[in-house]
């Protein structure tokens, strides 16, 4: 007995015992305000995050020249106390406050943000946003030079610091959103003195940076909070940085980041442990929304976003080569009716790529209403009368329901196209990162697609369709939209810039189609509004950890 | 003794390369770019990442360098996914909470699947054994989804007596421990039923009997003792069970354990992050098992004899 059962037993308790005491979180005091993702954070260099729950924690973190105003999302000023534009609009003075300080007490300078640039321009730093800072002139020689292995001088690039206080940036083009764009990761600035423990050299003037240099204590922040702990798949805590400049301003004394499933981390808000879910768990949104909308709760923030659901037609595969087809296919579908039984969601459809009244002093084009009469008759003028001799059209989409329930859309356009058009459409669904592959290899006739602005300018949607995006995933080339949008880069005035940018977004929605804009996504917040501060659910649905708080 | 534990380590080190070998290539046959994300990075962009991550040159390369690697400096490399973190860091973090719960889970299912046993053995044909048989049944058939969510309603959501999730207080353990030990401790129950049955008709406890040992002497001394050999072979398998089926029991209840980690590095194409899980995962079932083995010659003598 002693001999059998006893040994196992007293050896399993043990192992219990330790590997719970090592993996045990650390005991706090402080009552976080507890923040919940549905994916991990993945990294805290602001210069290699690319997801949201990165950035919304970078917001937290850092300050940029600019941040965002909690209300509109437009840039105001953050690390740079004001500014001067010249009137080509190519010069940007900054002029930085005096009293901004590292979370170590080390003032924020205009050397901070020359390193991170020059960083950030490095082709080792493999930053996937780089070409945000292909803005600067110069930025974008001098990173090609650099990956060509041919030598660089960072003075080429357009951003020079003349005194501790002063950047001057000079662009290659006029940029009228260039300001919100210095409010975001890849402009922040980062801390010399903090990363240089890290430094690694390769013995070919390569220089890297040991992750470890963001793992707390190491990290060192210049924004309204600082990172105290990171433990892996568990948790980031937050205080707020003591020498912030606006320290007086911030309310909350600890914030804690977490990433669960939706739907447990529904059960968990609601048992307590959570206080703000930074999503509307996808299987229940239609019934939480009702329940909202009959007095039952009032937790629910559920706003349009700055992103768009749209399909992509492969422009360079027969039959969908011809615009009358895309069109055609564009006509036959009832956009209302995907949104009202399909999504079951406050969505609102569309019939154009960029997300209409967001952009301030951008007006989009009408695009397209259905008419099916129309769209038998663009079809049978392209060789496929009533859709004979259509051949059955390859439809590629993700498996994992992330933005929407991609499959039972498809599945409706599918009967759409039937019915209307007598086209035959195979819907193939595969994992997130195979469907990325065959999206960006053309392998495919349809697919469906999302997109999230960057920042508040057409651009963001309208350069995904020029011929020389090597990320063209519709392959479309037209000579008309590629010299609209050339035409746009060098445009002064904003008025006539966005003007022409209407115009090529009119090719695309009116004439071209290399995608069929389908609805214009929203998504949620949940919390209590008598608990919880500070929170503005906006259209870029950034959270901004600098003004949330508790209410008492 | 000696010669029997050389021979099984010798077999385990041509298991885990075999392992090794075969995971590494068929992630690199399977479809997906591990780089292509949300944003489509550049050309560019994806060629130095390549670069990081050794993918850029022949594969056989990369093949020898990451075994290399990991038996000269013990280094499992940088992870895809979570550029500040490397495997090993991810590793440490989440092995120690699914080895706490397959550790909990594993005394639970033997304790309760001992106890089972030996009470359906006891009253051999009775209410009591054919209710335990079901119940051992219906153990093994449910799948661990379906059990984890009715434990969670029942106890998290109605009753509100347990958390439905996360990691760190004892409390939030239980309901994870014991979705995870019920099949197993279903099967103990079964073996040991059957092992006790045999035991209990065996000569050495007719003896015993004559003899005039009191009836809970026996049970315990003779019975139980004897009878629990074979759940001791089973331990092995049954660690390796639990390590490696942990993943939907994270998964249900929100435990930041390597089976959770595990499963969203192959969605991402996470290739270091699922090689090294998968080498640890492999060192971890070929050590218990060794040491299930030992055990086993360790407590039976006829297997030492041998």
């Amino acid at each position: 007995m002693k001999r059998t059962l006893l040994l196992p037993s007293v050896l399993l308790i043990v192992i219990a015992a330790v590997a719970f005491r090592i993996s045990q979180p650390a005991g706090q005091t402080i009552q976080p305000i507890v923040f919940c993702n549905t994916g991990q954070v993945h990294t805290m260099d602001p210069q290699q995050m690319t997801w949201i729950q990165d950035i919304d924690t970078a917001l937290g973190l850092w300050e940029g020249l600019c941040q965002y105003d909690p209300h509109t999302m437009q840039p105001i000023p953050g690390t740079a106390l004001s500014w001067d534009i010249s009137p080509d609009q190519l010069t940007y003075t900054f002029h930085l406050r005096h009293d901004a300080r590292w979370s170590n007490g080390d003032p924020v300078t205009s050397a901070d943000f020359m390193f991170a640039w020059r960083r950030i321009l490095q082709p080792a730093t493999a930053s996937e946003y780089v070409n945000m800072l292909f803005h600067l002139s110069g930025a974008r020689d001098y990173y090609n030079a650099l990956a060509a292995g041919k030598s660089a001088s960072f003075s080429s690039v357009g951003a020079k610091a003349p005194d501790p206080w002063t950047i001057v940036v000079h662009l290659a083009q006029p940029c009228s959103y260039f300001l919100g764009l210095t409010a975001f990761p890849p402009y922040f600035p980062l801390n010399q003195k903090a990363m240089q423990p890290f430094m690694q050299h390769d013995g070919e003037g390569t220089i890297t940076y040991d992750p470890l240099w963001t793992h707390p204590p190491n990290l060192v922040s210049n924004g309204a909070y600082q990172l105290v702990d990171w433990k892996f798949h568990q948790y980031l805590d937050l205080t707020p940085n003591p020498f912030y400049w606006d320290h007086k301003n911030v309310h909350c004394a600890r914030i804690q980041i977490v990433s669960k499933d939706p739907n447990i981390a529904f059960l968990a808000y609601h048992t307590g442990v959570i206080d703000v879910l930074s999503f509307v768990p996808p299987d229940f949104t239609y019934q939480l929304l009702q329940q909202q909308e009959q007095g039952q709760r009032d937790d629910i923030h559920y706003v349009p976003v700055f992103g768009t659901y749209f399909y992509y037609f492969n422009c360079r595969h027969k039959p969908l080569n011809d615009p009358r087809v895309r069109e055609a296919l564009d006509l036959a579908v009832d956009k209302q009716k995907i949104v009202q039984d399909v999504l079951r969601l406050p969505d609102k459809p569309l019939n154009v790529l960029v997300p209409p009244n967001m952009i301030s002093g951008y007006q989009s084009p009408a695009g397209l209403s259905m008419n099916v009469a129309l769209a038998r008759q663009l079809l049978a003028q392209a060789g496929y009368p009533d859709g004979h001799n259509f051949p059955t059209l390859t439809f590629l989409t993700n498996s994992e329901a992330t933005a929407a329930p991609h499959a039972r859309i498809a599945q409706a356009i599918q009967a759409m196209w039937k019915s209307e058009l007598n086209v035959n459409i195979n819907i193939e669904q595969m994992e997130s990162k195979v469907f990325r592959q065959e999206t960006l290899n053309g392998n495919y006739d349809v697919a469906s697609g999302d997109w999230y602005g960057d920042y508040l300018d057409p651009t963001t949607w309208l350069d995904l369709f020029r011929s020389e995006n090597p990320n063209n995933i519709a392959r479309f080339s037209n000579t008309q939209f590629d010299s609209l949008m050339l035409r746009s880069d060098g445009q002064i005035d904003p008025a006539a810039r966005m003007a022409t940018l209407n115009q090529a977004e009119t090719v695309l929605v009116q004439e071209q189609l290399p995608a069929m804009p389908l609805f214009q996504m929203s998504d949620g917040l949940i919390y209590d509004p008598e608990k919880i501060g500070g929170i503005d659910p906006n259209i870029r649905f950034l959270t901004l950890f600098k003004y949330m708080h508790w209410i008492n | 003794m000696l010669g029997f534990i050389f021979n099984r380590v010798l077999q385990s080190i041509i298991v885990i390369w075999a392992v090794y070998t075969c995971t590494f290539w068929l992630l690199m046959a399977a479809p997906g770019d591990p780089f292509v994300g949300e944003k489509n990075p550049s050309p560019q962009v994806i060629r130095e990442l390549q670069v990081r991550y050794d993918l850029d040159k022949p594969l056989y390369y990369a093949y020898a360098k990451y075994a290399w690697n990991v038996v000269r400096h013990g280094d499992l490399g940088p992870t895809i996914s979570y550029p500040d973190w490397t495997v090993a860091q991810v590793i440490s973090g989440t092995l120690p909470v699914s080895v706490a719960l397959g550790a909990l889970a594993l005394l639970l299912a033997l304790w309760m699947g001992i106890a089972a046993g030996m009470i359906g053995a006891r009253f051999h044909g009775g209410g009591l054994d054919l209710g335990l048989s079901v119940a051992t049944l219906l153990g093994i058939s449910l799948p661990n989804f379906v059990i984890g969510s009715a434990l969670l309603m029942i106890f998290s959501v109605d009753l509100t007596w347990l958390p439905s999730g996360g990691w760190g207080t004892f409390n939030q353990l239980i309901l994870p421990a014991f979705t995870l030990a019920l099949p197993f401790t279903a099967y103990i129950a079964r073996l040991m039923r059957s092992s006790a049955l045999d035991v209990r008709r065996a000569d050495f406890v007719r003896t015993a009997r004559a003899k005039g040992a009191g009836e809970a002497r026996i049970e315990m001394r003779h019975i139980l003792a004897n009878a629990s050999i074979p759940i001791l072979a089973y331990l092995g398998p049954a660690m390796a069970g639990i390590l490696t089926g942990s993943f939907v029991v994270e998964k249900i209840f929100a435990v930041p354990g390597m089976g959770d980690l595990f499963i969203n590095a192959c969605l991402d194409k996470d290739i270091p992050v699922v090689l090294g899980t998968t080498l640890v995962y492999t060192v971890l079932l070929v050590i218990l098992n060794l040491l299930a083995d030992i055990a086993c010659a360790w407590a039976d003598p006829r297997i030492r004899l041998q």
